[in-house]
This record gives structure tokens, C-alpha cells and sequence, in this order.
């Protein structure tokens, strides 16, 4: 009996000072005060620190990094992982004092900045030689590349675009002919529902809505954003896991019906391996999908700083971003990385899709998921 | 005589010195994470700064319990519909595992059927293969175009388009499951009835009672309790399941209390995934608490076991072909045949299209090409496969080496002691892990090694971490077996080295361990196997650095690269298979005996 009680005594002990400890305890990474190193020196730096870590939410990382590799003689472990995910790992990670990514490639401009940028666990390094190039917008958080995705349908039977309005999608015509990612699965997705939510989108798709109709919208919900939302959803929209198995079962030949969906337009890609046949739309109304940014930043507490910094540079040169300028669907913020032969510039899409808003996004996003768990499940 | 005299006395005998070690190290890593993941249901988190409007971090709140439990349609689409699906999917998984399980238990133990051998070995691969194996094959078989895509190969060999609610959603997950742990019941019960004393049965027959009779009057009521501990002891199980239903059920939206908790814990709420593992934590302990009830009400029929040396197989008679043939045709089909899939699919280029042409060896041997999957080679010349794997192999070797010692010494320690209430409480720690489903221990785990905590630094992204949830959480399966171990012992073999002077560790290593070395055995062998095929508790705390294949197979399943997922599929069935053969045929330890006894 007695040495239950010593053992409740030791354990009530322990738990108290759990709590009283706290979670204080930062410890400081390496985080050289660095002048600005010339090349060469960067190079012998990273050379003697002999390897680097990366987390991606972009698959091809995996390329780049065979490439820079033979390049340097640095070894590279590269993970691909969520947006998500990688914000989730990077805050315990960095917050926690523990050896993880050296540098990432981040995608989820609210939750970036929120959870990453605010408390310092992210820092921004824009290369010396880059920074005369890269327009002064994308220097800070210095963004690695701008990725679409757009409105794609099957043009097996014809490439003529198959809607011109967004309201088209709420019509029966397309029940359960629409493919979209799970918004709880990826931010981005999450991001651009939450952006046609305000004032200035919502009042483009009140007027698409009359331009498409000519009647006035009756709503149900809070406005045009969200109205268009839940008719989209509620109208058999399919929700997948990946945008990959989303474009093969769009892309893939012998449907008996025309689908459509809303992916990465870098997809685009697979049309001749695996046989797809798939065509992007670019004059829908009032938008032909969204476009967001990836970033690309040093950890906090980098264990190799030198290599990340080089990796980094490489990664901001025609050559270090082959692997997605080889495709349609991926834009440098270098300029002078041209983009794809078959691709149009940013300029393009610009007026075409939906941006993020990071201001935005952090204060609605939460309401917008909630919005969109209860009309989904 | 005095105090100081009484605890040197005490701690003189080893097995008190092992059990109030365990005591304490199994409160501090069951209970404790218990109070941490409570704190962690009513703070901010970094990411619930966007919800919790005018927040900061690690305020003090009770949004995740209000929304969680009463915010209207809110809480019923995050948490009471899950709820409800996971009771009906798992209520209905264990009547299939149970009533299948059940049977080929009493026909290898208790009829004259053919080929016993054959399928009493076969039918364990399902749980011996990671539990997704059969979702994972179901997908290929009956994947539907509405929401999959290309069709599988049951579309594509009979042109015949499968059902959504056929593909997907709950109506698979309970075959699914209920497959997958219908080996288990029939360990369970095969081995009640393995035991149970034919006396009574042969009575009845000497007494001209018919087959019928003998079965509902004296059999049934004999397996009973068993039975229904069984029953509890799967629906835990199936209740902590998380893959199957990851694999299955997401297409159509169908959502169980896992797949919220890994939505929510990895989204921007992870304060209501806490609460949703607290909610697991009190159904499991529930659980175990009525199934002690009922084991103590077995004990009264344990008074007629005692084995019989002739029992007497039921004839089958005329059906006795045909129930043979039947039932190895059937344990070839869930056993065998996913196994056939895997590699069908691994195979082939475009997705749907099973013609010769369309074959590959891309996804095994191919350099990486970034227009399929995103650049990365196949999977034999893939340096991450690698790591994945050797992690793997590392991560269960250390794991099942912990939790087999240690629940060898728990095992020696608690009979030794039984009786005490030391020993009652050590023997309830050690099984406590068991009812906690492996995501929401992985959850608490999360919450409390993720930062500094007394003496120990944060775990987060270790080695350390993973070995340690892996450990406590086949700590049960490991004691299970020390326990029936030394239960088998005479307590006169110790006593003999005793006498002579030998030392205690010596007589571990030198005589204990050596006589009871196959059951000893089996409680390394289970955590082994296990570990090398847990998805779900690795998921949440697994970082890049540590990947396993498991968790490697999850991502590339969800990045719908399905080739890669199938061959790796493939390479974890066949390390497992090829690891439990050489070890059961090398030693004599088994899996049956970790759980059975």
C-alpha cells in the first residue's frame, strides 16, 4: 500500500511540473552572421558542410536535386511532402529546436505566414545575384515559382471549350462530371474557395451569375462566394486526394460523357505516356481557376546553411528549374526563365484566376472550412 | 522490524525491483500522456490562431470542446456522424471476423475436414499482412470510373461496372475488416477450443444427444466468454482501425473518428483531433473494463478444461468435400490473390488498360521520367525505397527487442509476484496501451514529446520517439506471451539455481529464458510483424528523415501514384511473410502464441 502511495505521490510530482515547465525553450540554431559571401566562397562553404535537406510540396524537387548533386558533389535528401503536412512538421521542427529541413519549399501563403514567417521560424534569403532580377514583388518571401491550376476538361471528343461561366458547373448537365481536390487535404484548395468568399469576387460571380442568367441571384447563404460554393459542391462534385489521379480519371480515353475538373494544369504533362487527353479553358467567367505561390526559405535553425543558400541560387537559374520549366503549368519569379513553349506568361493568367491574400486568407480560411465540412459531409 | 528493513527485504527479490521500475516508467508513459493530451483539448494551438478569433498561442479555451460537441450541424458532421460510423462498421466487421473466424476454428479443431494444415496456415495472412493489403486490393479488383478513374480489373475483365456503394465507403470497409480479423478470432477461439475438455462432449454423445444438441447445450456455452471477449477485443481493434478506412472510404466521403483525427490533427484544428482521441481513449478503456469482467466471470468454466487425448472430430459426412474445397478456395482467394493484384498492377503503364503492351517494368527497375509520378525511378533504384526500408527493418528490430524484454521481465515479474496488488497494477499498465487505438496514442505521444518536458529534451522527428510508441504499444502483445510463459514454469526449476547461488540474471539467461525459448520468442516475433506493417501509429510522428515504408506507401497512395504503391505493397507482404516463416520454422515461436496463449 505504502509504495502505491509513493507512486501516486511521484507521479501527481511529475505532472505538476510538466505544466509548470512550460514550453520555453528555444534553442538557438546555427544561424551564422553571414557577410555577404561571394560565390566561390559560398561554394567552398557549402562543399565543406557536404549535404543539405529539403521538404517540398513540389515533387520534382527529387530531379533538381540528382542534378545539383552532380553539379556540387553535395548530397541532397529531398522530401515531398503536403502543404500541410510540411507547415505542421516545420513548426514542431524549428519550435522545438530539432535538426529537420534546411530549407523548404512552402505553399499556403496564410498559413506560411501565420504559423511559419510570424514567429520566426522561416527566414528570407534572396541570392546577391538574383537580386537585381527578381522582381522586387517576389523578393519578399522570395517565391520560388507561381503554379495554376485551371478549369481542364476531356477533349477527346473536341477541344472546344465545354463552359464559359462557372455558374455553368451548378446545372445538372454536369452532376457528378466534376473533379476537384479535397480542400481539407490541400491549403491551396482551400485557399482559393475562401478568396471567392470576398467582397471583390463574390461581387464578380453576382454578376456572372446575371450575365449568364439575366435574373438576380436569390441567395442562401452569405453571398455570392458562398453560394456559388455550396451549389458547386452539392451538384455531385467528385473530391479526390491527389490532382495526378484527378487528371487520369479526367484525362483517360472512352468516357461516355465529357468530364471536367479543376487540377494543376502542369498535369498536362502526362497527356502522352499515359495516354490522356486533356485542354485547359481560358475565358470562363469571372475566373478560370486560381493561382498561388510557392515559397522558397531558410529554417531558422539550418544545420546547412551554406548548401541551402547554394541550393537556393541554383534553384532561381534557367538550368535549377528545368524540371518544371519542361513543362507547361510552372513560372519562375525569374524573368528571364522563359516559360514553357505551349504555356502562356503570368501576365496572361493574371487577369484570368483568382490570387491569394494572405491578410485575407488568415482571418477567413477557418470559417470558409467549416462552411464548406458541413455542406461536404 | 523497521521500516528501512522492510524495503531492503523487499527489493532483495528481483522481481520486486522489476515491478515498481515498470510501475513507474508505464505510469509516466501511459498515464502522464494521458493529462498532457487533456491540456492539450482546451489550448491554442499555432495553427487555431485563424479560428480562434483574437487568440494567441497556448491560451487557455474551450472552443474545440464546444465546437466538437455542441456547435449544431458543426458537431454532427466533425464528430457524431464519424461516431456513428465507426460503431456501425465496426459492429458489423466483427460479426463477419467473429462468425468467420469462428467457424474455420471449429472446423480445423473440431471436424474431420481435408487439408487442415493448408488452410489453418493460410488463413493468418491476412492478419499477418499490413490490414490495408485487402482494402488496397479490393480498389484494384472493383474501382468504379465514377470516382476512380480508370476501372479495375473486375471492370476490365467482365465489363460489368461496379456499384459505388460496392466500391466504396462503408459496405467494403466491413468486409474488409471483418477479413482482415477473422484470423484473429479464429487464434482466439481455436485456442478454447483447442483446450476445452472433451470429456463433456463425448458424454453427451455416449448420452445419444445429437450434433445439434451437443453444440448449442454444451459447446457454445463452453466458448462463450470467450467469445465475447473475442468480440470485444476485435471491435477495439476495428475501431482504431485507419487505413482500410483511408483507402475506402474517402472517395465517397465517408469519414470514421480516425480518418477525422488524422484530418484534423494535420489541418487547422488539431484541438478538436485531441478530443476525438480522448473520446477513442474512454470507448477503448470501456472496453477492456467489461471485457475483465467477463474474463473473471470465465474462470468459473476454466474448472472443466484440462485437455482430452482423443477428441472426437464431428463427421462432416457427405459435405466433406465440398466444405474443403470450398474453404481453401476461399483462403486462397483473401490471402493469395491481393498478393496477385499487387503485382498485376505494379506492372502497367497507363492506368486501366491490362492489354501486353501496356506493361512496364517502370515503377520496379525504370530511371525516373517526370511525365509519370514526378521523376522518381523505380522502385529497385530508388535511394529513398531504401532508406524507407532499412528504417523499417531497424525500427522493428529495435521495437520488438524492447518491447520482447520487456515484456519478458514483466511476464517473470507479475507471476512471480501474483497476487500483490504491485503485480495487478503493473499487469494492468502493461495492457493499457493495447485498448488505446494507435492513432490517438500516436496523438498523445505527439502532444507530449513534441516540446521539452522535464529532463527529456522534445523527441519530435527521433528515432528515440518512434521506438518508444512502438514499444509501449506492443507491450501487451510481448507481456501476454512472457506471462503465459512463466505461467507453464514450475516455480522449483528457479528455486534449484537459487539454492546453488546462482545469480538472478543467470538464471534468466542460463535457465528461464532457455526452457520456455519459443514462447519467450513469440513475444518478440509479434512486435516485429506488427511493426513492420503500422501505418497508423507511425503517420502523425513520422519526418522526413525517419519515413518507413508504410508511410511511404501511404503518401505515394495519396498522390495517386498507385504503381509505386502496389510495388511497395508487395515488398513489406513479402518481407513480413519471409520474416514470420524463417522465424516459426527456425525457433518454434508464433504469432498465434503472443495473442492466443
Amino acid at each position: 500500500m505504502k509504495k502505491q502511495m509513493i507512486i501516486v505521490a511521484l507521479l501527481t510530482a511529475t505532472a505538476m511540473s510538466v505544466f509548470a515547465m512550460g514550453t520555453k525553450e528555444g534553442s538557438s540554431g546555427a544561424a551564422p552572421a553571414e557577410k555577404a559571401m561571394t560565390h566561390d566562397e559560398l561554394v567552398a562553404a557549402a562543399r565543406a558542410e557536404g549535404k543539405v535537406v529539403v521538404y517540398s510540396i513540389t515533387s520534382r524537387i527529387a530531379g533538381a536535386a540528382t542534378e545539383f548533386e552532380k553539379l556540387y558533389g553535395i548530397k541532397v535528401e529531398a522530401s515531398n511532402l503536403k502543404d500541410g503536412e510540411l507547415i505542421e512538421k516545420v513548426s514542431k521542427e524549428v519550435g522545438g529546436g530539432i535538426q529537420g529541413a534546411d530549407f523548404v519549399i512552402c505553399q499556403d501563403s496564410g498559413r506560411v505566414y501565420g504559423q511559419l514567417i510570424a514567429p520566426g521560424f522561416l527566414t528570407n534569403y534572396v541570392p546577391p545575384s538574383m537580386k537585381s532580377i527578381i522582381p522586387a514583388q517576389y523578393q519578399n518571401p522570395l517565391t520560388f515559382q507561381l503554379i495554376n491550376k485551371v478549369f481542364i476538361f476531356n477533349s477527346e471528343r473536341s477541344t472546344a471549350p465545354v463552359i464559359k461561366n462557372v455558374w455553368e458547373l451548378t446545372e445538372p448537365k454536369w452532376k457528378g462530371l466534376v473533379q476537384f481536390k479535397d480542400p481539407k487535404a490541400e491549403g491551396v484548395n482551400a485557399n482559393f474557395l475562401t478568396m471567392i468568399t470576398s467582397p471583390e469576387w463574390s461581387a464578380k460571380l453576382d454578376k456572372a451569375y446575371q450575365d449568364l442568367y439575366g435574373k438576380k441571384l436569390a441567395l442562401t447563404t452569405k453571398n455570392a462566394g458562398y453560394e456559388w460554393i455550396k451549389r458547386f459542391f452539392q451538384n455531385g462534385l467528385v473530391l479526390g486526394n491527389s490532382d495526378t489521379t484527378i487528371s487520369e480519371n479526367i484525362g483517360i480515353k472512352g468516357q461516355p460523357q465529357t468530364t471536367m475538373g479543376l487540377f494543376v494544369y502542369s498535369k498536362k504533362r502526362f497527356d502522352a505516356k499515359k495516354n490522356l487527353a486533356l485542354e485547359p479553358m481560358t475565358e470562363v467567367a469571372p475566373f478560370s481557376g486560381f493561382i498561388y505561390p510557392a515559397f522558397v526559405m531558410l529554417t531558422k535553425n539550418a544545420a546547412h546553411p551554406a548548401s541551402a543558400r547554394l541550393f537556393i541560387e541554383y534553384l532561381l537559374t534557367a538550368e535549377g528549374f528545368k524540371p518544371w520549366s519542361k513543362d507547361v503549368g510552372s513560372y519562375s519569379s525569374n524573368p528571364t526563365i522563359p516559360v514553357n513553349d505551349d504555356d502562356q506568361p503570368v501576365s496572361f493568367w493574371a487577369t484570368r484566376l483568382v490570387p491569394e491574400d494572405p491578410q485575407y486568407l488568415f482571418e477567413n480560411r477557418a470559417a470558409v472550412e467549416e462552411f464548406v465540412n458541413n455542406i461536404t459531409y | 522490524m523497521t521500516l528501512g528493513n522492510r524495503v531492503r527485504f523487499f527489493f532483495r527479490k528481483p522481481h520486486n525491483v522489476i515491478l515498481t521500475i515498470l510501475a513507474v516508467s508505464l505510469a509516466f508513459l501511459t498515464l502522464l500522456p494521458l493529462l498532457s493530451l487533456l491540456k492539450d483539448t482546451v489550448v491554442v494551438h499555432p495553427s487555431e490562431i485563424m479560428s480562434v478569433k483574437g487568440s494567441k498561442m497556448g491560451d487557455l479555451t474551450f472552443f474545440h470542446w464546444k465546437k466538437v460537441f455542441s456547435d449544431g450541424e458543426t458537431s454532427m458532421n466533425l464528430f457524431y456522424k464519424p461516431l456513428w460510423n465507426t460503431i456501425r462498421v465496426s459492429l458489423w466487421s466483427c460479426l463477419i471476423a467473429i462468425g468467420l473466424g469462428g467457424g474455420v476454428a471449429w472446423l480445423v479443431t473440431r471436424s474431420d475436414m481435408r487439408w487442415k494444415p493448408f488452410v489453418s496456415t493460410v488463413f493468418i495472412f491476412p492478419y499477418i499482412m499490413p490490414s490495408w493489403t485487402l482494402a488496397m486490393a479490393w480498389l484494384n479488383f472493383f474501382r468504379n470510373r465514377l470516382i476512380g478513374g480508370a476501372p479495375g480489373l473486375f471492370t476490365a475483365l467482365t465489363g460489368i461496372e461496379t456499384a459505388d456503394w460496392f466500391a466504396y465507403g462503408a459496405f467494403p470497409i466491413v468486409v474488409v475488416l471483418g477479413l482482415h480479423y477473422a484470423p484473429f478470432a479464429y487464434i482466439l477461439i481455436g485456442g478454447i477450443l483447442r483446450n476445452m475438455d472433451a470429456n463433456l462432449e463425448e458424454a453427451a454423445v455416449i448420452l445419444k444427444a445429437g450434433r445439434l444438441k451437443i453444440l448449442s447445450r454444451i459447446t457454445l456455452p463452453i466458448v462463450m466468454p470467450a467469445v465475447l471477449s473475442t468480440f470485444l477485443l476485435v471491435f477495439s481493434s476495428c475501431m482504431s482501425a485507419f487505413a482500410v478506412p483511408a483507402f475506402l472510404g474517402t472517395p465517397v466521403r465517408f469519414q470514421v473518428l480516425t480518418t477525422q483525427l488524422y484530418r484534423t490533427l494535420n489541418g487547422l484544428n488539431p484541438g478538436y483531433g485531441y478530443i476525438m482521441a480522448l473520446v477513442m481513449i474512454v470507448i477503448g478503456t470501456g472496453i477492456l473494463m467489461i471485457n475483465q469482467w467477463i474474463i473473471g466471470k470465465r474462470k468459473s468454466f476454466t474448472t472443466v478444461t484440462g485437455k482430452s487425448s482423443n477428441i472426437s472430430f464431428a463427421r462432416l459426412k457427405a459435405m466433406r468435400a465440398p466444405i474443403s474445397i470450398a474453404l481453401v478456395a476461399f483462403v486462397s482467394l483473401i490471402a493469395i490473390l491481393p498478393l496477385v493484384t499487387f503485382a498485376i498492377e505494379s506492372f502497367i503503364m497507363a492506368p486501366g488498360d491490362y492489354s501486353l503492351k501496356n506493361l512496364t517494368l517502370q515503377f520496379w527497375v525504370g530511371k525516373g521520367s517526370e511525365d509519370i509520378g514526378g521523376g522518381e525511378p523505380g522502385i529497385l533504384l530508388n535511394k529513398y525505397i531504401y532508406l524507407g526500408l532499412w528504417n523499417s527493418v531497424k525500427l522493428s528490430v529495435v521495437v520488438a527487442f524492447v518491447a520482447g524484454t520487456v515484456g519478458a521481465l514483466t511476464g517473470y515479474a507479475v507471476v512471480k509476484a501474483r497476487g500483490t496488488k504491485l503485480a495487478s497494477l503493473v499487469n494492468n499498465l502493461a495492457f493499457f496501451p493495447y485498448l488505446m487505438p494507435s492513432m490517438a496514442f500516436a496523438a498523445i505521444y505527439l502532444s507530449m514529446f513534441a516540446k521539452r518536458n522535464l529532463f527529456i529534451p522534445s523527441l519530435y522527428g527521433s528515432f528515440a520517439l518512434l521506438v518508444l510508441v512502438g514499444a509501449v504499444k506492443y507491450l501487451p502483445f510481448a507481456s501476454r506471451a512472457g506471462m503465459n510463459a512463466m505461467l507453464q514454469l514450475s516455480n522449483e526449476i528457479e528455486e534449484a539455481g537459487l539454492i546453488v547461488g546462482i545469480p538472478w540474471w543467470k538464471r534468466m539467461t542460463r535457465i528461464i529464458f532457455p526452457i520456455q525459448k519459443s514462447s519467450f520468442l513469440s513475444g518478440y516475433l509479434l512486435p516485429f510483424i506488427s511493426c513492420m506493417r503500422e501505418l497508423a501509429l507511425f503517420v502523425l510522428l513520422i519526418v522526413p528523415a525517419n519515413r518507413v515504408l508504410t508511410t511511404m506507401l501511404f503518401q505515394y497512395n495519396e498522390k495517386g501514384w498507385n504503381q509505386y504503391a502496389n510495388a511497395i505493397n508487395l515488398l513489406i507482404v513479402l518481407i513480413v511473410l519471409v520474416f514470420n516463416t524463417v522465424i516459426n520454422k527456425a525457433t518454434g515461436a508464433s504469432i498465434d502464441k503472443g495473442i492466443g496463449g
